[in-house]
């Protein structure tokens, strides 16, 4: 009896009905709101793995797009971590990830400028939404027992060591060692 | 300006509002703490997206011009003086754009002093065409964004930005030089 969720019995609030079929839960999840999913768009056979006892608070959202898929270790405690998924996210166990956290594993968005003024007309209100340039994804993964502070942006492509701490507000776009410390923005990684 | 069809907050829209063809605005909410009385003038043109999260903080003179297909997806726009985004503008989640320092951190107050009048001296902001500025970036009084530079997540803008530049961290500093563009096609307005 050890977090607040503990004392929480789960009372089936949650509506398992309108989980999306692609989700795959473990067991004892905690899941305390269905608007986690309002933009849950993932076509893949499997879009999102929770692993057993995984808790989702409230400001927990999983933005994925037809293409992605999340996966999370077992124990994890996603407070406030907002994923936006292209490809693939994966987060191990017994991680901790704070209030808005922006987990993202592409730029939903050109660099090249030509491509960006196409993908600026195709993203008009009445715009042709099939026409944008087609996005760029690099996963993100985030290994066991990480804890990430309040604010922290972690970029593509970022691979977060096993047992490694990301402080608040942090913007990491470079991979993170095992056990070290980042902060900052840019983040820079520390030997602890 | 009249009400807009899908609105569910009630209260008027500023009247010195203007929206192009095609444009969408999600709420009169985005006009919370600006006053419908101000002498605000607020050009949005056409198909241009300002969606849900977005705040204008107007002061009771604010000028803000925001281009065609142009995108705002959640930041807030704190005006004083005068705001000018251009077209094909992207800007991203919890981005926060402000012409006027407020109390500054330039003004360090020490214990027990008395807190400064709430002054600022407004400077404009000037976004330039096909900027793309990342998630909660901050870009702060007087800088100016040359066309076609990127503005990457979390960066804290106090400076002007070149064109064609990508800039990021805190303070943003220059990433690198986008090639020089061989945009062809309409141009907007």
């Amino acid at each position: 009896m050890n977090s607040i969720c503990d004392a929480r019995p789960f009372t089936g609030e949650w509506d398992y009905g309108s989980l999306p079929a692609n989700v795959r839960l473990g067991q004892n999840c905690f899941l305390e709101r269905r608007d986690a999913f309002g933009r849950f768009r993932s076509s893949r056979e499997v879009g999102l793995v929770l692993g057993d006892r995984v808790r989702v608070m409230t400001w927990t959202t999983f933005n994925v797009e037809p293409t992605g898929r999340v996966s999370i270790g077992e124990d994890t405690q996603l407070i406030g971590a907002v994923f936006m998924c292209a490809e693939e996210i994966r987060v191990g166990a017994r991680c901790v990830i704070s209030y808005n956290v922006t987990i993202a594993d592409c730029d939903f968005h050109p660099l090249d400028l030509q491509q960006r003024r196409q993908d600026a007309i195709a993203n008009a209100p009445e715009g042709d939404r099939s026409a944008r340039p087609p996005l760029v994804a690099k996963p993100v993964v985030i290994e066991d027992d990480v804890w990430i502070g309040i604010g922290a942006i972690i970029l593509k492509g970022v691979t977060i060591g096993k047992g490694a701490t990301v402080a608040a507000g942090s913007v990491v776009a470079h991979d993170v060692p095992p056990g070290a410390v980042a902060s900052g923005n840019p983040a820079v990684a520390r030997r602890e | 300006m009249p009400a807009l069809v899908h609105d569910w907050f009630p209260r008027e829209l500023p009247r010195g509002l203007t929206l192009g063809e095609r444009s969408y605005l999600y709420s009169s909410f985005a006009f919370l703490h600006a006053r419908p009385q101000a002498e605000n003038t607020i050009c949005v043109g056409d198909d241009t997206g300002i969606y849900h999260g977005t705040f204008f903080e107007l002061g009771p003179a604010a000028r803000v011009n925001i281009g065609c297909f142009s995108t705002v997806v959640g930041a807030i726009l704190r005006v004083e003086q005068e705001l000018w985004i251009g077209n094909y503008v992207f800007i991203a989640h919890e981005v926060v754009i402000s012409d006027c320092d407020g109390i500054g951190a330039s003004r360090r107050l020490t214990a027990g002093a008395k807190l400064p009048p709430l002054s600022c001296q407004p400077r404009d902001i000037t976004i330039e065409d096909d900027v793309w500025i990342g998630m909660r970036a901050i870009v702060l009084a007087g800088v100016t964004i040359g066309a076609g530079s990127i503005v990457g997540a979390g960066a804290v803008v106090a400076d002007d930005v070149p064109p064609l530049t990508v800039v990021s961290g805190n303070p943003a500093r220059v990433v690198r030089q986008l090639m020089q563009p061989a945009v062809k096609g309409g141009t907007v307005r």
